[in-house]
């Protein structure tokens, strides 16, 4: 096992690579950039380096990285999920400094970067897609190739950036003047965007859910599944909300999972990594993509089979075998996610970086809390607007509502605006309660926006107890 | 009925009246209302009420006056405090007493007549919290009280008209048989009859003479006493009214009161008793328990007691009521007049006698104080104010006995005109009281609600048509801070920063524990920053303070 491992992330997901990594022995160093100096995974970590004086740009240079895991002495190095953790040039690279990359091989990481090869594998092992183009040639050709898709499938129809992910580099088009229209702007942005303008087209599904399959794939052939998740509700295609497992049908959840193994064993797949589908409104799956990283909602999926994917990460980079087998691994219960943001849903979810005055977090049993903040910490504007992931568990998925509605009631965060509020609208929602829910969900409840934000009373009097001591009598009572 | 010797909330007027008529003996209200206005400049707060609450819902109390007067206007202004949330929590607090309102008739809780449709809607809202409505005008003109009463006869809550009493020219038994006439007349007999002797007026035996004279022509009418201590004989002149027949007497506790406002419930108790008169429902023990925790919380409102201590029989010379009396006092060493107050009531007395001998009760009591404080610093009639005008215009109905000299309406209605006009071409043209259009409340509550930003209820809106500028203070107060009743007084009165490892404590609403600890105070140029942990978590808030003048 190694002695020591850099993380070349920040924020929550830094810090629980850390937990997991400090559990197995290992030391752990966290890099940082100028700009994120009062980051909490710095003070987490056994040792930190600065690589740069920010900001993003440092956290994107793999040359940098690669020396303060040499000066450093780490042998291994995480990526977390976004940054360079599906950039195969990185894992390359590591390779070649003789540093261990935690993740899939750099291959695999081409592969399944390229949502026109992924799917053209995936469709080699039998593996159902969305019907789709390849990629589409620039000028006539290209144009004629998109309009003879249409006419076969009818719209939607979604242009995609053959590198794009996370939700980036999405178009849906509703007619052929939007979808001309749309491949012309994909193009510009995709280049924009990852440096690449290559896009295709896909049969859009109307309001399909969206279902992914957690899987681990050892260097000894074993690949296991850890169960389904349901990550519909999206805000731009930005997962919202996700849980485990995903409720579907006990034969469909099967064909699922097995089909996701499948996948990974067609694409040599190594370590962890999520195959998504997309199921449409007669319980048709589609092959999506693959995720050939550690995802921000892996925390349900623990939660529930109570396995430490990380942790597995870790041991399988190092050579070892998974620790359990398919028939080892049960589900129990329900898990739900949330991501707590520093975003003013009211303003259409912009960022709302600031000084976090009160940062009260909730505990007890079934919670669980991916942080990465403190009371009197400032958000820098510079980074992504995560604070926490809240999961919580419940035998049931009712008794998991529930407990998510206390933790909410009493997550006391203040100084900046976040999605708590909104959440808590979300989670005494009919519609929510009783999961009926896909991915128009945000789209189709916009009146849970209609909503108070307040101070705890007991703020609001500390607030005016100040304003006496300043005043020294109380300028309210008529004095 | 929960108890049997006492009446309930949950009972209907009728059958409340049905009870008294029935029930031999005294029954007494506690006016806690009149003790803060009178004896501490309406400063008591919530903190206090709430803390003996459970006392005093035991004692067996005929009512509790707790809302009304001065204290609605004063409550938003000096306490912050949203008179219905008030309601709500001494309601929830005091479950078995019936809550009682004094009211200024079409005044309401103002200083000027309202529109009807704003009387209906303040009647019926407050009427949520409030079982005893107890009315009566500063002139006694009746048909000022008829719009208000008949909202109370609507929302099926008691209805207690009063005679404002007072001694001298005009002020004879005669007159007030026929007030009590006019009232029954109009109302009936389903009512209580107050007699309000505000400025704790005439001897023990002149109150049984009126009440003797009043019970002689109206047998069944029930009666109740609303006097003043001011010149320490008010349990003289309850035991006279008790004996002769009144079924309510008004008392304080002794462990608060019994200055210029209701003389104390246990010694009228051990008058009573000794004289073979019952109390039904009133318990010993937990009168004594309010005291007891009354007197810890007296200090904190110390600083608000009446500049001169101690009873005044002066009180009737000048018949101030002990309400008015405490804060024209605060008014007067405001303005750096006390050294003068004996002028200003020298001459209150005068334009008492000039402007027709009325009763000095609001809105009357502040015209006419406010007139001799203007004559002595200003010269007699000299600045006159718009409502002594109302006045003397009829505004406010008819002078009860006789008018003004001429020289004074020539002196205060054409002060300021510039039409040229006479004053008897005044009065023949504007006298008169008006009839006031409906409020258009619709378009006022889409005024507020621009203020505010925000959606009102109805309860603000009832606040803003009465005290629109003062009720939006009140409600962005509320917006930023909350529910500032929970802090306890000696934090409300403080005087000085509080040093470093004070621990605030206080109970909320639902009984939790609260701690505010202070951790440091720093000041840099203009700001005040201060750090406090509140309830463990640690907060630094940032006040800008304005430069005292000269610093």
């Amino acid at each position: 096992m190694f002695k020591k491992l850099l993380v070349a992330n920040r924020g929550e997901i830094a810090i629980r690579i850390m937990r997991s990594a400090q559990e197995l022995g290992i030391r752990t160093v966290a890099i940082y950039e100028e700009t994120d100096k009062t980051a909490s995974h710095i003070m987490r970590a056994d040792e930190a380096i600065c690589i740069g004086t920010g900001p993003r740009k440092d956290y994107l240079d793999i040359d940098r990285i690669i020396h303060a895991a040499q000066s450093t002495r780490a042998e291994a190095i995480h990526p977390g999920y976004g940054f360079l953790a599906e950039n195969p040039q990185f894992s390359k690279q590591c390779t070649e400094a003789g540093l261990v990359f935690i993740g899939p091989p750099p291959q695999v990481i081409i592969d399944m970067g390229s949502k026109v090869i992924a799917r053209r594998i995936m469709e080699e092992a039998g593996l159902p897609s969305i019907p789709g183009t390849s990629v589409l040639e620039h000028g006539e050709q290209g144009e004629g190739a998109a309009a003879a898709f249409a006419e076969k499938h009818r719209f939607p129809i979604m242009v995609k950036a053959v590198a794009g992910g996370g939700g980036r580099g999405i178009r849906v088009a509703q007619n052929m003047e939007e979808l001309r229209r749309f491949i012309a702007i994909g193009r510009s942005e995709a280049k924009m965007a990852f440096g690449n303008d290559q896009v295709y087209l896909e049969k859009g599904l109307t309001n399909p859910r969206h279902v992914e399959v957690q899987i681990l794939a050892d260097m000894h052939g074993q690949v296991v599944h850890l169960g389904t998740r349901n990550c519909s509700i999206q805000r731009r295609h930005q997962k919202m909300i996700e849980m485990a497992p995903a409720f579907l049908p006990d034969d469909l959840s099967n064909r699922i999972c097995e089909t996701a193994v499948r996948a990974a064993r067609a694409s040599n797949y190594l370590n962890a990594g999520t195959v998504e589908f997309l199921i449409d409104q007669d319980d048709n799956f589609y092959f999506l993509e693959v995720n050939t990283r550690i995802q921000v909602e892996h925390t349900v999926t623990e939660v529930i089979t109570g396995i430490d994917i990380v942790r597995e990460q870790i041991r399988v980079a190092a050579g070892e075998p998974l620790s359990i087998e398919q028939k080892d691994i049960t589900f129990r219960g329900t898990a739900i996610e949330l991501r707590i943001t520093a975003e003013d849903p009211k303003n259409n979810f912009m960022p709302d970086p600031g000084v976090i005055e009160l940062y009260q977090s909730p505990g007890g049993h079934g919670t669980r809390l991916d942080g990465a903040v403190y009371q009197g910490y400032e958000i820098p504007r510079y980074y992504d607007s995560m604070l926490s992931k809240l999961t919580v568990y419940g035998f049931t998925w009712n008794e998991a509502v529930d407990r998510l509605r206390r933790t909410l009631d009493s997550f006391l965060i203040a100084g900046v605006k976040t999605t708590i509020p909104y959440y808590k609208q979300i989670v005494n929602d009919p519609d929510f309660i009783n999961r009926n829910f896909d991915t128009s969900y945000i789209e189709t409840h916009p009146h849970l926006l209609d909503y108070q934000e307040e101070l705890p009373p007991i703020d609001k009097l500390a607030k005016l107890v100040a304003e006496i001591n300043a005043y020294g009598y109380n300028p309210y009572s008529g004095r | 009925m929960s108890e049997r010797n006492r009446v309930t909330p949950q009972m209907s007027s009728l059958e409340i009246l049905d009870f008294l008529r029935r029930t031999p003996g005294v029954f007494l209200t506690n006016n806690e209302r009149d003790v803060s206005q009178s004896d501490f400049r309406c400063r008591i707060m919530p903190q206090t009420t709430l803390k003996v609450a459970p006392y005093r819902d035991s004692t067996g109390f005929f009512g509790f006056e707790i809302i009304g007067g001065a204290t609605v206007h004063l409550d938003l202004m000096n306490k912050q405090i949203n008179p219905f949330e008030k309601l709500r929590l001494v309601r929830k607090a005091m479950p078995n007493t019936l809550i009682q309102a004094v009211c200024r008739g079409r005044n309401l809780f103002g200083y000027r007549p309202y529109p009807d449709n704003v009387i209906n809607l303040t009647v019926e809202l407050f009427s949520k919290y409030v079982d005893i409505w107890r009315l009566y005008d500063f002139l006694n003109h009746v048909p000022n009280l008829v719009t208000t009463a008949e909202a109370v006869k609507r929302t099926g809550k008691l209805l207690m008209p009063n005679i404002c009493f007072s001694t001298g020219y005009g002020h004879t038994d005669d007159y007030y048989v026929g007030k009590a006439e006019e009232i029954v007349s109009i109302l009936g007999e389903d009512i209580i009859l107050g007699i309000k002797n505000h400025s704790a007026l005439g001897s023990p035996a002149r109150i049984a003479g009126l009440v003797r004279a009043i019970r002689k022509r109206f047998p069944d009418l029930l009666i109740a006493y609303h006097g003043h201590n001011t010149d320490g004989n008010d349990l003289g002149r309850m035991f006279a009214a008790a004996q002769e027949g009144v079924k309510i007497v008004e008392v304080s506790d002794h462990g608060f009161g019994g200055i210029y406002s209701q003389a104390p419930a246990l010694s009228f108790i051990q008058n009573l008793h000794d004289d073979g008169i019952p109390t039904p429902g009133i318990k010993i023990q937990p009168l004594l328990d309010t005291s007891d925790t009354l007197r810890r919380e007296r200090r904190y409102y110390e600083k608000f007691t009446s500049p001169f201590r101690g009873f005044d029989p002066t009180v009737k010379r000048h018949k101030l009521p002990g309400g008015a009396l405490s804060l024209a006092l605060e008014q007067a060493e405001k303005a750096g007049l006390l050294e003068r107050a004996h002028e200003v009531f020298s001459e209150l007395i005068e334009v008492r006698k000039e402007l027709g001998n009325f009763w000095l009760v609001t809105p009357g009591s502040q015209i006419l104080w406010s007139t001799a404080l203007s004559n002595v610093l200003h010269g007699r009639y000299e600045k006159p104010s718009d409502d002594l005008k109302r006045l003397l215009l009829g505004r406010y109905g008819p002078f009860p006995f006789y008018d003004p000299r001429e020289w004074i309406f020539e002196k205060v209605l054409e002060s300021g005109r510039s039409d040229g006009k006479k004053w008897h071409e005044i009065l023949a043209e504007e006298a008169g009281v008006l009839e006031l259009p409906d409020d258009d409340l619709k378009s006022r509550r889409l005024q507020l609600e621009r203020h505010l930003k925000r959606s009102v209820t109805d309860e603000e809106l009832c606040m803003y048509v009465q005290f629109p500028i003062d009720s939006i203070e009140f409600f962005r107060f509320a917006d930023r801070f909350g529910q500032a009743w929970l802090l306890p007084p000696d934090v409300w009165f403080r005087e000085g920063g509080f040093p470093d490892g004070t621990r605030i404590a206080f109970p909320d609403e639902k009984g939790r524990t609260h701690h505010i600890d202070m951790v440091s105070t720093r000041h840099s140029g203009d700001s005040v920053h201060t750090s406090l942990l509140v309830d463990y978590h640690f907060q630094t808030y940032t006040t800008k303070v304005p430069k005292k003048k000269g610093a």
